[in-house]
């Protein structure tokens, strides 16, 4: 009977989605949330064992390689949007602008956590905790342009402040990943402590190197004709095989798909028709992975978790506010960077889910349970203050400069 | 062949016993899915060069890469993927249904019950004599009555009536064909499976009781036949219903609802024992006849059918279980023989007593040889019904099936191309 309710929700909540994503004037929190498809973390919750336990853990294991496929499509899609073409319209100081604001972010999150959980888990090694806080560092310098696409249609005003942050949002995901990368191979599970420097090099290696060759058996198996059928095979196929060969040896799978997206995307000069392809092809593979993240949720309310959210926030909006004016300091930036500016980078988007999910598959331990409840509710949280926030910072700017 | 070979050698790497310390075995199925879609998908395309349907190079692929050759898959991998083989199985179902239009079927109501008739009866009673007959000759009836051989024969035969929906479209869908003979085809494959199902529950009953006559009659049987059924028929009704309503009202997003659509079919249909395949042959068979959107439910089911079709194909390769080929080939042989004779016989009947073409008199039985799950599943619940016998049923029909399976593909391809209904350059 419980399928059946669940059908039943999953029609209204696609009835609810058809009137929230039509675009509108204003850009609420809650029409951000169906816009995001963040709507469906909760759908996942419902169905998962907290509630109807249609994707109990049984399923949740036989699905698992839909989690796989969600987390490289995330990871090849967002290298296939870093084109050296694309990349070189930004001058250096705003690659350098973005590298240091990441930077900041990162050691802001990751000295606030560290210190804060060595109290809350007096019982974790200290490599462990470790560990974590750098992983919430790191989630913590991802922001997502999916906002300020969908402030696109809300206000006209689109200036400098508009496209430097749509640019620092595109990229921001890079370093995040990269820095993931470094931790699945140098803290290698299960081995933790036996953090080889060699063997880290090798794995890192192993997850550059055969994705950028699968990157270019791709281009190659695209150059001829290729029908919009095979190329859904193709690409599919080979997510699904950089992907679950990264989860095989846990690595990190974001990684290596965004390696070949970029390997492939500078190869092949078929964007224009792969790009509708991957459009049409990513919303029921990330909804569908976002129920799934929201099965997967072991979800929890205690007071340590409330605090880790709270300092994680705070922690994240003084990183990306109050260290933005040193930033632009110390590059000599040309434009202004008022605190407020940093309000515009609260949205995590899906790499952000992407990011805390893939750390929790990859280290199946009792404190990446944690790990994952405090980043799915900090990601909520953001997506639910940032559409007022970026009202708030970024187009106000851009409109004072206008005027 | 070059990206076949790479991803071939790079799989064999992967897999090396000396790279296990590095790897989480818990987490191999998706690199394994990735594995065999691509090279399922490659390997098909070679297959096609040599004028074979591109689904028997997807099987092949499955063969290879399972449990039994290079171990690519092991058995628990194959098990953990049938849920996506539900999903598919699901999928191709609502097209077969969205494929069958009233009208058409109308049209050729005659041909479609004649060729259903004389195929189940030719094939079950053939297979009765041959049980009679091969009671003491062939060891797999050996130590039975006659009254025993009789319920084993008439499972036999109930089995090998049934073939693959879900072959049929997929080859239909590859080669593109249209027109009468497709048509009959696919609606004969289809109607015969619903036919084979409720047939099967009738002498599955009566075989136990001929089996073990001390059990006596179990009548609830019926009762069983007709809630499944029932059930199933309904559920489809009301799957049908919020497809309609969907397309009508929210239209959005029809990819997320169809794969919705297809999960919660298999789930239902697995917590209640109804059958998922007729769920959604009901569903698809109501938005196509009764609303104007069946087009755009096939249409959306087409966008994403290949990657289906392809690991859908290649999992069943994989679990065909060659052991038992390799056990039992030569009685399966004769099986494959025999099924195919007894086809051949039935619909050459079955067509010429409804006036049909000679064209389809002769050759329309190459459409039916291909078979898959259904088959597969009967077998296993007979399996179940019969405990004390140790003929190996199973495997006998898992060997027939493996046979049947690689051959059926390219005998339909060759039929279609033949009558002309091929529309793809192949």
């Amino acid at each position: 009977m419980s399928a059946i309710y669940a059908f039943g929700l999953l029609i209204l909540l696609a009835f609810l989605g058809t009137q929230f994503l039509v675009r509108k004037r204003t850009l609420s929190a809650l029409n951000y949330l169906f816009l995001s498809g963040f709507v469906y973390i909760f759908l996942g919750l419902y169905l998962g064992h907290h509630g109807l336990n249609i994707l109990s853990p049984q399923v949740l294991e036989a699905l698992d390689p839909l989690i796989s496929l969600g987390l490289g499509w995330i990871g090849f899609l967002f290298g296939f949007q870093l084109e050296r073409k694309y990349l070189r319209r930004f001058s250096k100081k705003a690659v350098g602008l973005s590298v240091l604001k990441s930077l900041f972010v990162f050691l802001c999150v990751f000295g606030m956590m560290l210190l804060l959980m060595m109290p809350i888990f007096p019982d974790q090694p200290p490599y462990l905790l470790f560990g974590t806080a750098l992983a919430f560092a790191l989630l913590a310098t991802v922001s997502s342009p999916t906002l300020l696409n969908a402030a696109c249609f809300v206000l006209p005003a689109r200036g400098d402040y508009f496209y430097l942050a749509r640019f620092l949002t595109s990229v921001s995901g890079i370093w995040s990943i990269v820095g993931l990368s470094l931790l699945f191979s140098f803290w290698h599970f299960p081995l933790l402590e036996t953090h080889l420097i060699i063997r880290g090099i090798l794995l890192l290696c192993a997850s550059t190197l055969l994705p950028s060759i699968l990157g270019i058996m791709f281009h190659f198996l695209t150059r001829k004709k290729t029908s919009e059928h095979e190329m859904l095979v193709y690409v599919l196929g080979l997510v699904f095989f950089v992907s679950g060969a990264a989860f095989y040896f846990n690595l990190s799978p974001l990684y290596s798909s965004m390696i070949m997206g970029i390997v492939y995307s500078n190869l092949t000069r078929i964007h224009e028709k792969l790009y509708p392809l991957l459009l049409s092809t990513e919303k029921p593979i990330y909804i569908m992975f976002l129920i799934l993240i929201g099965a997967l949720w072991n979800f929890r309310f205690d007071w340590n978790i409330v605090i880790l959210v709270a300092v994680f926030t705070f922690a994240r909006i003084i990183g990306y506010t109050l260290l933005l004016p040193l930033c632009r300091l110390l590059l000599r930036y040309p434009t202004p960077l008022p605190p407020v500016y940093g309000l515009a980078f609260l949205s995590f988007g899906g790499i952000g889910v992407a990011v805390a999910v893939s750390l929790k598959l990859a280290y199946p331990l009792e404190l990446t349970d944690v790990f994952l409840s405090v980043a799915l509710l900090v990601i909520i949280i953001n997506e639910l203050l940032g559409p007022k926030a970026l009202q708030k910072g970024i187009l106000t700017l851009d409109s004072q400069k206008k005027t | 062949m070059i990206a076949l070979a790479f991803l071939f050698l790079t799989m064999m790497v992967l897999k090396n016993s000396a790279l296990l310390p590095f790897a989480n075995p818990d987490q191999s199925t998706s690199i394994a899915l990735g594995f065999i879609l691509i090279f399922a998908f490659l390997f098909g395309k070679q297959v096609e060069r040599l004028g074979l349907p591109q689904i028997t190079g997807f099987i092949l692929a499955g063969i290879l890469c399972g449990p039994y050759i290079f171990k690519f898959l092991d058995s628990e991998q194959v098990v953990d993927l049938q849920l996506i083989d539900g999903l598919a199985l699901s999928l191709i179902a609502l097209t077969a249904g969205g494929e069958m239009r009233l009208s058409r079927l109308k049209r050729r109501l005659k041909a479609i019950s004649s060729l259903v008739v004389f195929q189940t009866v030719f094939i079950v009673g053939g297979f009765v004599i041959f049980g009679f007959i091969g009671r003491n000759i062939f060891p797999f009836f050996s130590g039975n009555t006659w009254t025993q051989s009789l319920a084993i024969a008439l499972l036999l035969g109930t089995v090998a009536t049934a073939t693959s929906p879900s072959t049929t479209i997929a080859i239909i869908t590859e080669t593109k064909s249209k027109g009468k003979y497709t048509d009959l085809i696919l609606s004969v494959a289809v109607v015969k499976d619903f036919v084979v199902i409720v047939l099967f529950a009738f002498f599955l009953s009566l075989s136990s009781l001929l089996y073990y006559p001390d059990r006596g009659f179990d009548a609830s049987f019926l009762l069983h036949i007709l809630r499944d059924l029932g059930g199933s028929l309904l559920l489809g009704a009301l799957v049908g219903g919020g497809i309609i309503l969907y397309l009508k009202y929210i239209k959005k997003e029809m990819t997320i609802f169809i794969l919705g659509i297809a999960f919660f079919t298999y789930q239902i249909s697995h917590s209640y024992g109804f059958h998922p395949l007729l769920i959604c042959l009901v569903a698809g068979f109501l938005v196509e006849n009764f609303s104007p959107h069946g087009d755009r439910l096939i249409q959306s089911i087409e966008k994403s059918s290949l990657p289906v079709f392809v690991v859908f194909f290649a999992i069943s390769g994989a679990s065909l279980n060659l052991d038992a080929l390799q056990n039992s080939w030569m009685f399966a042989l004769i099986c494959v023989f025999l099924r195919g004779l007894l086809k051949f016989a039935g619909t050459y009947t079955g067509a010429k007593l409804v006036r049909e073409e000679p064209g389809l008199r002769r050759y329309g039985w190459t459409g039916f040889i291909s078979q898959a799950g259904v088959a597969l599943g009967l077998a296993v619940l007979v399996e179940k019904a019969l405990p004390g016998w140790e003929g190996g049923f199973l495997s006998l029909v898992i060997a027939v099936i493996a046979i049947n399976q690689i051959v059926g593909p390219v005998l339909l391809q060759k039929l279609l191309l033949k009558v002309g209904e091929a529309g793809a350059k192949l």
